[in-house]
């Protein structure tokens, strides 16, 4: 009764299936079955971010996400918002900025920086403090990474972003 | 000699060499290595703080289905026969040895293929044991007759540590001592005498890339990929506990996802590489988040600190007595407790001084390095002191500072001159970006208002040896060979830059060798602000070894001085084809004085001087006690800034980390265990935290012993950032906190009862 | 976290089959969020998990009655739902402002409003704010139907009036335009912490005449509780200083507060009487 189940889902554009066992989590699902490395699992409560995935558009914590759950879901990781050639708005902001020291915690905050984005385009101190209260980055990049979703922004606003809704809905 | 000209690579704010990889979740940590048969172990823990073991029930682990093995200290016994290990005492084992000395220390490790199935298992374990009664205060420990330990083993490994013995029938594990002048004497002619008590909490590293390890042995050889700070120590200690040549044990280090000196010495490494010898598979241990609480903390330490000062606010005399909590083992602490201790009197020219540091152990998770080696700690008890002094005898407190600080070519405490050390210019600094001696309003209603400012100095472990290779390749492209050990503080594009300056190339077209003892030479650690400096040096010195014998080469093939052919080209005729090396080493010791042993004297008893100076303005809402940080203003002497947005970063993030220890973080135990052990009950610092106002910035100065003029930087704005905040608060509401943290509930206390309506102590439970 | 099953009923009645009376092992999942970390804990080890999150119906989504009367919040509705809901913002705002300070963004995607209420830790931020705002609750059984007050689900730390096989499956909140409300999160350490305290309060307001109120404290004691005694204090007189000191320290003589590692009891008994006043006042400011 306890038995591994095949689920399908779409990760990072392209359908995948995976054997999975109940107790699994979307993170161990990832990193050890799919070999995905931006998504770590660091506080495993919630609470830091290094987690982060997209399930079906929204931001979740693949720590606390059973694999299974996932079945027929769209999934994107920090390995799917670029097309290899150039780099998201947001990663290349944090680059230009340094937003960012031991780079663990780094993917985490890229995904949740493009999702505060599309909820918030043009967003305040308090609407980015906000929005990434739930992430943590034990370097404290914190200062380079309010500039670095900011600059983000300016550079979405100014149209050199791709299309990022898209492929949230998608 | 070849001309090669500099490009401007000192000064130069270089973006991280692996930037493009850390945003894409692609840089390699060794939280993601798995190797083919790995087995995955989970470690059952002691629920007792100081405990005899009777015997412990693995049955039920074993009968789980896909457990391959239940290890305990009987097993490390048959591969490791003694298996105790540290940096400054062999007292640590593998496992619990009979004893357990802490509540989370490993007793037994379930190992399966499935982590789940490991961790399932362990929760199966169970032990009996016979209590012990605990001590868990340094205050308690230092005079009981409750012993942690019952043997010590020094471990003469590192030279600043060969003295030590330990106290036998006591807790004291060092016993550090520093004279200087009467300091008596010093009390008795004074006009005025001080002394007060102050006290630093537990606390915890928690890097987010949580402790790691996997050990691989095979053909006889053991491989370690870890996570740690210092790899060459770490193939020294697995060497000796094998009983191995060096050769036979090799150490790879990719990057870290923070370390912040929790990740050095022996960590998890000679618990793998027992169990992958016991196996004869890859065996990898994750802690997880909640775990990291039980592998290495912070000190807590309790500091009595007595000044005699005169009327013209001159300080004659100063003595100090600090009793570190190392917990159950002395891990690094006994280095914490004479680095610190020897600068626990403060950045101030005194003539008398008695010092007096202890390292005790106790029934707590073991203390060692954390971002400034205990100088933190030391600084919140004599700089809230130093503002104690001034407010006492109505001095201006940055003149009363100013009069005692060390100036150029004085003798520190220790006997040592002070050199390049700029304490005045970081003061005032903090102080002009604080408007220092504008008016300012403190408020008078349920909003008070305050400021304050402190100034830090730290010693810099020592003597310590760096040795660099820098190779240049056929094409004349750049690898730079270095045990350094990129945690995120930046040391790849630092280093890059220095061999770039030296050659005449981009800092962006060297490659960083990532630490791997059988292709990277020894470095002793990166810790303690020291890699720039020493790292720093050797590389200049391998650069500039690589650039003699590219002027031999040009010798030998008979060139024209100054002929300008570039290296590829050299090598070409030299070999006929793209081939061959020009290989350059370099090699680092600072002068080290060794000091007497009853004085702490000596002329040189660090090779540059931690400098950092902070400043905080405060709000306070006097019926809560809460606390708002409204500025925060760090200023460090980074000498040259070599990479000046990477010095930034190191003042202003050790700063929110240190802001972290100020406020809100503190191991909390009752009856010896940990009650909140989890990023849920422990509150680092977010993004919600942040000061409105954050100022991070150094002085213009030069190291002039140091690597185009640099000095280390990553924890010159943890030292008095403390008391910068205590001070503030203190100035708003006219009480001086000892304790932290510095949390609401102690302000408000601390406001109650300086209006004389203490609220009442805590007796619900 | 091994050895257990995990079941997507699609109907409710396949979900009721699958929750076998009375057995601790088996348990409804919302958005899984509490469950998953208390199974990481191994404080509770699941014999099978039955999600809710396919059986629809009443359970998902947001509705007012057609009579304006009442909003009715599916169980199975994320807080995210909720958050960006323009009904809930035009009628409830208090609930929308509460969501900003709760747990994060990724929970507020996942975690249901039935699950919160039925995980029943009394640090939670919503229940007290139902409670204020006269909530009820409308259980669902294999044999029928109940509906509750909010503040009768629970029965104590982490425990509910839950039977085995019942299921929250709407919250119902009265709309009240008279009424306004706020609730304090009040934390002592870090601004991103669990509450010390949980404050909400709802009033009928004329001028600073108290009509009529509800004053709810959570987190500091060991499940969200009505405090009818400041309650009886303020309703009916005007918030002036005296009247909310007497409902402060009737607020304090009421509940029976304990130390833990966010405060002594001293402290939040202090702060409890800062906060309520300021909560009232800043109705008042509404």
């Amino acid at each position: 009764m306890t038995d591994a189940r095949t689920i399908r889902f779409t990760l990072n554009g392209a359908p995948v299936s995976v054997s999975v066992m109940p107790h699994e989590t979307l993170i161990e699902m990832l990193s050890l079955r799919l070999e995905l490395k931006g998504a770590r699992e660091s506080c495993g409560q919630g609470l830091c971010g290094c987690c982060t995935v997209y399930v079906n558009g929204k931001s979740v914590s693949s720590c606390l996400y059973l694999a299974q759950l996932v079945d027929g879901a769209n999934v994107v990781t920090i390995e799917g918002i670029n097309d290899g050639a150039r780099l998201d708005p947001v990663q290349e902001a944090f680059i230009e900025v340094g937003a960012f020291q031991c780079g663990f915690c780094t993917p985490g905050f890229i995904m949740m920086a493009r999702e505060l984005l599309d909820v918030h385009p043009n967003p305040t101190d308090d609407e980015i403090r906000h929005y990434l209260i739930g992430n943590l980055c034990r370097c404290s990049a914190y200062p380079e990474i309010v500039e670095a979703v900011k600059l983000a922004a300016r550079r979405r606003a100014a149209g050199t972003a791709p299309a990022l809704a898209q492929e949230l809905s998608a | 000699m070849v001309a090669l000209m500099p490009v401007g690579n000192i000064g130069r704010s270089v973006p991280r060499l692996e930037g493009r990889d850390k945003v894409m979740g692609q840089a390699e940590y060794t939280h993601h290595l798995r190797l083919p048969g790995m087995l995955y172990g989970k470690i059952f823990r002691s629920t007792l703080p100081h405990a005899l073991i009777k015997s412990v029930d693995t049955s039920a682990a074993k009968a789980v289905e896909g457990v391959f093995r239940v290890v305990t200290i009987d097993d490390i016994r048959t591969v490791i026969p003694h298996p105790y290990y540290g940096p400054a005492f062999h007292d640590q084992p593998v496992l619990a040895d009979g004893k357990v000395r802490f509540a989370g220390e490993p007793v037994a490790v379930v190992l399966a293929s499935d982590p789940r199935v490991a961790e399932y298992a362990a929760s199966l374990i169970t032990a009996e044991y016979e209590e012990l009664p605990a001590v868990l205060d340094e205050v308690e420990a230092a005079a009981s007759d409750i012993c942690v330990h019952d043997e010590l083993k020094p471990a003469a490994t590192f030279p600043d540590l060969q003295h030590l013995k330990g106290r036998r029938g006591t807790n004291v594990a060092l016993d550090y001592r520093l004279v200087r002048g009467d300091v008596e004497a010093g009390f008795a002619a004074a006009d005025h005498v001080f002394e007060h008590t102050f006290r630093c909490q537990q606390a915890m590293h928690t890097p987010m890339e949580p402790f790691v390890s996997i050990a691989d042995v095979r053909d006889g050889r053991m491989t370690l990929h870890t996570a740690s700070q210092g790899p060459s120590f770490v193939r020294i200690e697995m060497a000796r506990l094998l009983g191995w040549p060096e050769n036979r044990v090799r150490v790879k280090v990719p990057h870290l996802g923070g370390g912040f000196g929790g990740k050095l010495y022996i960590k998890l490494e000679a618990l793998v590489t027992s169990l992958s010898l016991l196996v004869q598979r890859p065996v990898k241990i994750s802690l997880t988040m909640e775990e990291q609480f039980f592998m290495v903390t912070k000190h807590a330490c309790t500091f009595t600190i007595k000044s005699g000062v005169n009327n013209d606010g001159k300080v004659v005399a100063r003595k100090c007595r600090i009793l570190w909590n190392g917990g159950a083992y002395a891990d690094i602490g006994p280095r914490v407790t004479q680095k610190a201790g020897f600068t626990s009197a403060g950045p101030y020219d005194i003539d008398n001084v008695e010092i007096e540091s202890l390292a005790v152990y106790t029934n707590r998770p073991p203390a060692g390095a954390l971002r400034g080696f205990g100088a933190p700690q030391a600084a919140w008890a004599y700089e809230c002191h130093t503002d104690l002094i001034a407010e006492a005898l109505n001095f201006d407190k940055i003149e009363f500072r100013r009069q005692n600080l060390l100036k150029e070519g004085r003798p520190q405490a220790s006997g040592t001159p002070v050199h390049d050390a700029a304490f005045e210019k970081v003061m005032d600094q903090v102080a002009d970006r604080l408007d220092w001696h504008k008016p300012f309003n403190r408020g008078n209603g349920r909003i008070l208002r305050g400021r304050g400012l402190a100034v830090g100095i730290k010693g810099i472990t020592s003597p310590t040896t760096s040795v660099a290779i820098v190779n240049l390749y056929g094409d004349g492209s750049c690898g730079l060979y270095i045990g350094t050990v990129d945690m995120g503080q930046g040391s790849d594009t630092v280093m890059a830059q220095i061999v770039a300056e030296v050659l005449g190339l981009d800092a962006e077209a060297v490659h960083v060798i990532h630490p791997d003892t059988d292709v990277t030479p020894y470095d002793m650690g990166t810790l303690g602000s020291r890699s720039t400096f020493h790292m720093g040096t050797a590389v200049r010195l391998a650069a500039e070894d690589v650039l003699r014998k590219i002027d031999d080469l040009a010798k030998e093939l008979g060139l024209p001085p100054n002929s300008n052919l570039p290296v590829s080209e050299m090598l070409r005729k030299k070999y006929g084809m793209q081939a061959g090396n020009i290989i350059g080493t370099g090699s680092f010791i600072p002068d080290y004085k060794k000091p007497d042993p009853e004085t702490g004297q000596t002329p040189k008893a660090t090779p540059f001087w931690g400098v950092g100076a902070n400043g905080a303005e405060v709000e306070i809402d006097t019926e809560t006690g809460e606390v708002k940080i409204v500025k925060l203003v760090n200023v460090v002497d980074a000498g040259v800034a070599i990479n000046p947005r990477a010095v930034r970063q190191q003042v202003s993030g050790a700063a929110i980390m240190q802001m972290g220890f100020t406020m809100t973080e503190n191991m909390v135990f009752r009856d010896g265990q940990l009650t909140n052990g989890s990023l849920a009950d422990y509150k680092i610092p977010s993004l919600l935290d942040m000061p409105e106002q954050f100022v991070n910035e150094y002085v213009e100065s030069r190291q002039q012993s140091g690597p185009f003029g640099a000095k280390g930087t990553g924890e010159s704005s943890t030292i008095a950032l403390s008391p910068a905040i205590g001070n503030a608060i203190a100035d708003a509401i006219g009480v001086h906190l000892t304790d932290l943290p510095l949390t609401q509930e102690s302000i408000f206390r601390a406001i109650q009862k300086k209006n004389g309506t203490p609220l009442p102590e805590d007796d619900n439970d | 976290m091994l050895g257990f099953e995990l079941s997507e009923p699609a109907t409710l009645d396949e979900a009721f089959d699958l929750l076998a009376d009375g057995d601790p092992g088996v348990r409804p999942m919302g958005g899984g969020t509490a469950l998953m970390l208390m199974m990481k804990a191994q404080i509770f080890k699941p014999e099978r998990l039955v999600s809710l999150r396919n059986v629809g119906g009443c359970f998902d989504g947001l509705r007012i009655d057609a009579d304006r009367s009442h909003i009715r919040i599916g169980g199975m509705t994320t807080f995210a739902e909720i958050e960006c809901s323009p009904m809930v913002l035009q009628h409830l705002p208090a609930v929308v402002r509460t969501m900003k300070t709760l747990a994060n963004i990724r929970v507020r995607h996942v975690a249901s409003v039935g699950g919160n209420l039925a995980h029943a830790d009394p640090h939670l931020d919503l229940p007290p704010v139902w409670m204020t705002h006269a909530a009820s609750i409308r259980i669902v059984s294999k044999t029928g139907e109940r509906v509750i007050p909010v503040e009768d689900l629970f029965a104590g730390y982490y425990e509910t009036t839950l039977e085995g096989g019942e299921l929250i499956a709407e919250v119902i909140v009265p709309v009240r335009p008279e009424w306004t409300s706020t609730y304090v999160k009040v934390t002592t350490r870090s601004a991103h912490d669990w509450p010390a305290l949980g404050i909400a309060v709802s009033a009928n307001l004329q001028g600073r005449r108290v009509n009529d109120l509800r004053l709810v404290l959570s987190a500091a004691l060991d499940r969200p509780t009505r405090l009818v005694a400041a309650e009886n204090e303020l309703r009916g007189s005007d918030l002036d200083e005296a009247a909310l000191k007497r409902a402060g320290e009737a607020a304090v003589a009421e509940v029976d507060i304990h130390s833990d590692s966010r405060g002594s009891a001293a402290y939040k008994q202090h702060l409890l009487r800062v906060h309520l006043s300021r909560a009232m006042h800043s109705l008042v400011g509404v």
